[in-house]
């Protein structure tokens, strides 16, 4: 044995009391090495569609923001409907940088929603969820699912009129359901009507049971993704395209996008601040122009199309069913759709996609339109 | 049928003998110890179903005296207990039948101006209303003869009679003006009496009218509360402004030391009145001190004398303090848009808007340097809070500075970036 | 220099500018974060209840004073038996904000006349209602507020 003990072991072998360096103990010890090899062979290929593939890289980093500014804002956000607003004005106007946080906060849940709808519209184009990657898409629906589950319980806890009003009118819509629907309203609100109890519910889902849920789904998605590797469409597949290395090309080109991410979120945090609103009077009436954030606008402006009743059943229900009726495809649709499955063209599907996607807009637009936004 | 057989052959033998008997006494008030009589009366009165006579018996099923076991007889005379119309009618009893209005403040008075009775039914009920009403406008026309003027029953009802808080009461204080006017509104009735016919057109466009009736604060005033109520009379001349100065405290003694009392007396005019008018007092507006159509000072004053120049200054500066409070309103609102808080500059900002009531209030001490110490205050506050404004607005440009900082840090990442990505690529190829 | 040398140097360069600017941005993303964590002095966000500057030994018996909360002026006094409490400051008439006389003590608009007793009855003059209790407690010296 050598005095001085720098004795050359072979790889995997490392004596304890003298370690070449503290990372290399570190890297050892966590089986980074391993880790780095697969991250070293996963490829992306380039093709006409590759920058689609940014996409759900973008949305994880909008995810990880708020996370991140989530977590900043509970340190001094108080659930309680006497405490709630003032608190949120408080980390506006008195705590150091408060006013970025909750802005980055607001306006990234936003650009978040948008980013994970157009991750999810360019895989269902490019028919990314064909066989074997049936499972990634239907995680894939969950988490979107998710996504629009923090916005809506996200949407309340500053507890202004507009968010007060609009939960009411969102809690209303399970309660159409026949069964079970009322029950599920009452689960929702914590009563029978929004107060401070659906408060209460609403910071819990957002910050305790959805982030468990997310982080279990997502973990699933991701190791999916790394498992089946990148998909490449039927179109382009025949061309046996080209491939970059995920580490470092791709993932440079990421951060690049995650950059310009950022600096549009503290741009926006700059000039357009998120807006407060008045502090939510429950005996107030409720003023005109109450509607949900934009991505529930589709829906919320079809239900106001409804008539009342149709054959004898409720219009809303006739509407809530519908909704369902369409999440039920959304998730399935690598299981129905066949001929995806078999590498063939589903133009009747596309189709489908491209009318349901056109009706949404439209009507998301006609609420904007006819609907002026309240002040909240 | 047989009942008016029967009252006539009573009338025939009651006629029969004599009416030289004394007078005996009117019957006496009934006491709680004794157990009210029989209202004989009204059961007649309601049977005979005639327009005359039968509303009076209705309409004294609702009335406090009957609830107080009061009957016809205790005013009217004669015998409730008996069926028979002559012995209910005999002036023996005393029986007097329809009072005529010169009669009727006594009548009422009987029992109203007894202390000593009115204490065993209302301790705190007043007793003075007899008294005042003999010093009021109605009280001297009706002992001069003059019979078409007001008296107990033309405000409180003959046989109906609520109790003054009861809001179905004609004297209810919404309903007082209204009761007022079915005689002062009749212009042949005020012609004969030379008296305007036009005032509750007036007052229903004042600012009491509106308080009282349509916010329902019953602390508004109407007819009674400055001519008085029993004693109703106009104030005099002199004595307007402390009328209007039992509620407009602070305006009647600033008007008090100002220089227009001394000169309102020397001119027989009367406070107050002269500029808000009477009964058709409007919502003021700082537009009376100006030299336009809304404007008061120029009846007296003409232009270029001291008092026009006064006026102007004083329009002058509420005008200013108006202006300014408005524009630092304006500046917090413009910062509240843009994201920032401006709630404790808005509650300092609510300072100014006193010190403009203040200042409105000065006015009525005729006296320009006095609205100029109050409004120096306010626009002090005011030019405070446009200063905050303008510190918020600074910090609203720091913040886009630090953005900037921000952003050239992330370009030049951005740019290292895109220089490192074409690098790599470049040696791929290489 | 031959390329392979240029093409070097100039990977070193690269390297160290991204190097320095991803690690200049960082500092510039860190920065308010760190800032954000620390609390700021004054320490009460809500609204239904808050500490005053006001020291309960600065307010001596048959005083009184108007103070802030939540946006609107209270009147903080009291009473010559000792004890301390608040009313909403804002008359029930017409808003004026009213204050608390020593010499009757008693609360008293200035605009028109309104009286009010120290439990807020509106007992003379035009105020058509009362003004609001107000609970207030003692912490220490500093005097609390808290709506009822």
């Amino acid at each position: 044995m050598s005095p001085c003990g720098g004795i050359r072991l072979s790889s995997g072998e490392s004596d304890p009391r003298a370690p070449a360096s503290a990372l290399a103990w570190l890297k050892d010890r966590v089986g980074w090495d391993a880790l780095a090899h697969l991250a070293a062979k996963k490829e992306v290929p380039i093709h006409r569609y590759t920058i689609f593939y940014y996409l759900g890289g973008m949305a994880l980093f909008l995810f990880l923001v708020q996370v991140a500014t989530g977590i900043l804002l509970l340190l001094y956000y108080r659930p309680s409907a006497s405490e709630a607003f003032e608190s949120v004005q408080y980390i506006m106007a008195e705590v150091p940088f408060g006013w970025l946080i909750r802005s980055i906060h607001s306006w990234g849940a936003n650009i978040f929603v948008g980013v994970v709808i157009l991750h999810m519209v360019s895989v269902f184009f490019l028919k990314a969820y064909r066989a074997p990657r049936e499972l990634t898409w239907i995680t894939g629906a969950a988490l979107l699912f998710l996504a629009l589950g923090f916005g809506f319980s996200g949407y309340l806890l500053p507890w202004n009129t507009l968010a007060f009003f609009a939960t009411k009118v969102g809690t209303d819509v399970p309660a159409q359901l026949p069964g079970f629907g009322p029950l599920i309203s009452r689960i929702l609100r914590g009563g029978s009507d929004v107060t401070g109890a659906t408060l209460s519910r609403f910071y819990g889902i957002h910050v305790a049971i959805l982030p468990a849920l997310t982080t279990l789904l997502l973990g699933v998605h991701l190791v999916l993704v790394q498992q089946k590797g990148m998909s490449v469409p039927p179109s382009v597949l025949r061309q046996k395209p080209r491939a970059m290395k995920f580490v470092p090309e791709f993932l440079l080109r990421d951060m690049v996008g995650w950059l310009v991410a950022v600096a549009l979120l503290a741009g926006l945090a700059a000039f357009q601040p998120w807006e407060l609103g008045v502090k939510a009077d429950p005996f107030a009436p409720a003023p005109a122009g109450i509607r949900p954030e934009w991505y529930f606008l589709s829906m919320f402006q079809l239900l106001k199309y409804l008539p009342s009743e149709i054959a004898g059943v409720p219009g809303e229900l006739i509407g809530v069913l519908f909704f369902g009726a369409l999440a039920a495809v959304l998730v399935f649709v690598p299981l129905l759709d066949r001929k995806a499955s078999l590498g063939r063209p589903s133009p009747w599907w596309n189709r489908f996609a491209a009318v349901a996607l056109a009706g949404a807009l439209v009507l998301m637009f006609l609420a904007l339109r006819l609907v002026p936004g309240a002040t909240p | 049928m047989s009942r008016i057989v029967l009252a006539l052959a009573t009338l025939l033998g009651a006629a029969s003998t004599g009416l030289s008997a004394p007078a005996p006494p009117p019957t006496p008030p009934p006491t709680a110890a004794r157990a009210p009589a029989a209202i004989g009366c009204v059961d007649c009165h309601l049977a005979l179903d005639d327009a005359r006579v039968s509303p009076p018996a209705r309409a004294f099923a609702d009335d406090i005296h009957a609830r107080s076991g009061f009957t016809c007889a205790n005013c009217h005379g004669g015998d409730p207990r008996t069926e028979d119309m002559d012995l209910a009618h005999d002036p023996k009893k005393g029986f007097r039948g329809k009072p005529s209005p010169k009669d009727i403040p006594a009548l009422c008075g009987k029992c109203h101006a007894d202390a000593a009775l009115m204490k065993q039914f209302n301790p705190s009920e007043r007793v003075d209303q007899l008294a005042e009403y003999l010093t009021s406008g109605h009280g001297k026309a009706l002992a001069h003869g003059d019979e078409a003027v007001a008296t107990c029953i033309s405000c409180h009802g003959a046989h109906g009679i609520l109790p003054v808080k009861d809001s179905r009461s004609p004297v209810f204080p919404t309903r007082i003006a209204q009761t007022c006017n079915r005689c002062h509104g009749d212009p042949k009735l005020m012609a004969a009496h030379e008296l305007p016919s036009d005032v509750y057109a007036k007052y229903s466009k004042s600012v009491h009218f509106a308080a009282l009736n349509r916010k329902g604060d019953l602390s508004s005033p109407t007819c009674n509360s400055c001519h008085g109520n029993h004693g109703a009379a106009p104030p005099q001349v002199g004595s307007v402004a402390n009328v209007c100065g039992t509620c407009h405290a602070v305006f009647a003694e600033q008007f008090k030391a100002s220089p227009h009392q001394p000169a309102f007396a020397d001119m027989g005019l009367p406070g107050c009145v002269t500029c808000h008018e009477n009964h058709e007092i409007v919502q003021p507006s700082d537009a009376f001190l100006s030299t336009g159509k809304e404007g008061k000072c120029g009846a007296c004053h003409e232009a270029g004398t001291e008092g026009a120049r006064a006026a102007a200054a004083m329009y002058a500066d509420i005008l200013a303090l108006k202006k300014e409070t408005e524009a630092a309103k304006i500046a917090l609102k413009r910062e509240a848009e843009a994201g920032m808080l401006v709630a404790a500059a808005q509650f300092d900002l609510s300072r100014a808007d006193e010190a403009l009531t203040r200042a409105r209030a000065d006015v009525h001490l005729f006296q320009p340097y006095a609205v100029q110490q109050t409004v120096a205050g306010g626009l002090a506050i005011a030019r405070t809070a446009r200063a905050r404004a303008a510190r918020l607005q600074r910090e609203r440009d720091f913040r886009r500075k630090g953005l900037l900082l921000s952003l050239a840090l992330i370009g030049l990442s951005i740019a290292a970036l895109i220089a490192k990505i074409r690098d790599l690529s470049r040696n791929r190829h290489s | 220099m031959d390329a392979l040398e240029d093409g070097s140097t100039r990977r070193r360069w690269l390297t160290y500018l991204l190097g320095t600017s991803l690690g200049a941005s960082a500092i510039s993303f860190l920065y308010p974060v760190l800032k954000y964590l620390v609390p700021p002095a004054t320490s009460e966000p809500s609204l239904s209840e808050i500490e005053l500057d006001v020291k309960a030994s600065d307010i001596p018996a048959n005083s009184g004073r108007i103070v802030p909360f939540a946006g609107k002026p209270v009147v903080l006094f009291r009473t010559a038996a000792g004890e301390l409490k608040a009313l909403t400051a804002t008359c029930t008439h017409l808003a004026c904000t009213v204050q608390y006389r020593p010499d009757r003590s008693d609360i008293w608009c200035a605009c028109h006349n309104g009286i009010y007793d120290a439990n807020g009855t509106n007992v003379s003059g035009p105020p058509p209602r009362p003004l609001a209790r107000l609970d207030v407690a003692v912490r220490g010296d500093k005097v609390v507020i808290r709506r009822v």
